[in-house]
């Protein structure tokens, strides 16, 4: 028998209210996560991937409808969530080690006995040896490494990750895919996490929710049927390239819907 | 010849030679030029003066003004002991209040709507104008020159932390908040340190603006600092005396604005360059 699920995004919407009139951010979503399920949100920037991640977190009350985690509605921000940025938004004063323990600070739990788990999470993503070397004495990918680590170190149940790895290089984003996939198989958390690759969509998860934009909603909900533990090999194999490919589809779709004047070149080369 | 030169045996000691060399072509832009310049400038000044016999009243050479440097030394100590101890502890002052009052400006919406419009409107009118009201209001002893000091150098302060404790990242913030930190949390493990770099460029205008208030002030009313010398030998037509006391406040400004400058360097290398 099928568990409940952790998260249920039910008819959720969001408008701002902005001096230049109301910016519907997110105009419908519906979708349900299980646990220790990794789920994608795929969609060309501006579709409202953002919002809706920032609704869940608890951070921005939606407009219409209902977010719940564990059965709870989500009314404001819970410590259970790790949150990952674009930008690892790491102190720069601070070390590895000691911006890896930021949460554990403010969230006024005892430093001592999170401070090996802090070492082991560092180790686990190859920083062993760098805890003590400032942010601008790593590279990006190290960077963004700290910042896998430091939403892990409170042990939450749910790990909220806003296109983690858009900003760094192709090979480096290569290895954080890899190094991201390790730290699931290790830690077994519910995943939701924002991209626009597809590649990276596809390998990392269970599955890949498609956004359109105006309107802002989810089009498609595919799973990704490959057994884990994956490793890189999978994006040879031709079901691997099938899926893309249909991704691919259902997003020129979610254009054509928008009646976007958008030749299907361009809007590949966005996803490439 | 040169291509004999370069095919003789280099001397023993020519290893050094080539980093000597290449570390003073590296200083040449930012010490040797700067320095040559000022040196060619006071050569000029002396030139002049003694070539056209300026009267030393009118504009003395350097050679006389260092020379009363050097006779008035016991006296411009004394002078200078105040002016700098109130410029120090005005710019002190101002850090603490200026700060404090941007912590506030910062967090209080309305505190910030109903304040700051006015602290703007003080920094746009001419400042100095204000400083004899201020001895009418604090009589002529340290209070007023401090008071003065201070008001005319908090406003750089003000906005350089205001513009600090607002540079931390939305998404630094989204995280605290997730966290479900206090925002004394926030303000002390996040905001004041994200703003240090900021304040400290404020203090290095603060600290030369409160310089220019002490002086401002002993101008108005004194019995004793840098300021009162240069009315006083001014009186007397004594400008050997004007400019060294002059040379004197350059030197103290450029000893205080050095610490502030060293200070910010250990800051920064705390911080960390992002
Ligand atoms: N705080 C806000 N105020 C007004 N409009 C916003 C705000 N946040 C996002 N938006 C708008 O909502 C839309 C979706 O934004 P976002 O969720 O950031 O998209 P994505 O993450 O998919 O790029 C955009 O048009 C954006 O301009
Ligand atoms: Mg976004």
């Amino acid at each position: 028998m099928e568990p409940p699920p952790q998260i249920v995004v039910d008819g959720v919407r969001k408008v701002y209210e902005t001096p230049s009139g109301p910016v519907e951010a997110v105009a419908r979503a519906s979708f349900t996560i299980r646990r220790r399920e990794f789920v994608s949100i795929l969609g060309p920037s501006g579709c409202g991937k953002s919002t809706l991640l920032m609704m869940i977190a608890g951070l921005d009350p939606a407009s219409e409808g209902s977010i719940t985690v564990d059965g709870a509605p989500v009314t404001g921000p819970r410590p259970e969530f790790g949150l990952v940025f674009q930008d690892a938004t790491l102190l720069p004063w601070k070390s590895a080690l000691e911006n890896v323990l930021f949460p554990i600070r403010m969230m006024r739990r005892e430093v001592a006995p999170a401070r090996e788990r802090a070492m082991r999470l560092l180790d686990f993503v190859g920083l062993g040896g760098f805890e003590g070397k400032k942010p601008h004495q790593l590279s990006g990918g190290m960077r963004q490494r700290v910042a896998i680590c430091r939403a892990l170190v409170h042990d939450p149940e749910l790990l909220l990750m806003d296109e983690p790895f858009s900003a760094l290089d192709a090979i480096t984003r290569d290895e954080m895919n890899v190094a991201l996939m390790d730290i699931w198989d290790a830690y077994h958390k519910t995943g939701v996490f924002i991209t626009h690759s597809i590649r990276e969509a596809v390998f990392l998860s269970d599955r890949v929710l498609v956004m359109a934009k105006r309107p802002s909603t989810v089009v498609a909900d595919v799973t990704i049927p490959f057994p884990r533990p994956r490793d890189m090999s999978i994006q040879e194999d031709p079901e691997f390239n099938r899926i893309c490919g249909e991704l691919r589809a259902r997003i020129e779709e979610g254009y054509a819907r928008a009646g976007e004047a958008r030749g299907p070149r361009r809007s590949l080369k966005a996803f490439a | 010849m040169t291509a004999d030169a370069a095919r003789l045996p280099a001397p023993a000691a020519a290893p050094a030679a080539p980093g000597a060399l290449r570390m003073l072509a590296r200083r040449s832009g930012t010490v040797l030029m700067p320095l040559g310049f000022a040196v060619s400038v006071l050569l000029l000044w002396e030139f002049l003066v003694r070539f056209y016999a300026v009267p030393t009243v009118i504009l003395p050479a350097p050679s006389v003004v260092w020379a009363r440097i050097l006779s008035a030394w016991p006296f411009l100590l004394t002078h200078l002991v105040p002016t700098t101890v109130e410029t120090v502890v005005g710019f002190l002052l101002s850090m603490i209040l200026g700060t404090t009052l941007a912590t506030f400006l910062v967090y209080g919406r309305r505190f910030r709507e109903a304040v700051y419009p006015t602290v703007v409107f003080f920094q746009l009118i001419p400042k100095i104008a204000l400083a004899p009201l201020f001895i009418v209001w604090l009589g002529i002893g340290s209070e007023s020159r401090l008071a003065f000091s201070v008001f005319i150098s908090f406003f750089p302060v003000v906005i350089a932390t205001m513009a600090g404790l607002r540079a931390v990242p939305p998404d630094m913030l989204r995280l605290c908040r997730s966290l479900t930190a206090t925002e004394a949390q926030v303000f002390a493990a996040v905001r004041f340190p994200y703003a240090l770099p900021y304040i400290f460029s404020g203090m290095k205008i603060a600290v030369t603006f409160a310089m220019i208030g002490v002086i401002v002030g002993e101008f108005i009313t004194a019995q004793a600092g840098l300021g009162y010398l240069i009315l006083f030998a001014s009186s007397q037509a004594e400008t050997p005396l004007i400019l060294a006391s002059i040379a004197t406040l350059c030197v103290i400004g450029l000893v205080l604005y050095g610490a502030v400058a060293l200070a910010e360097k250990a800051m920064l290398r705390w911080y960390g360059s992002a």
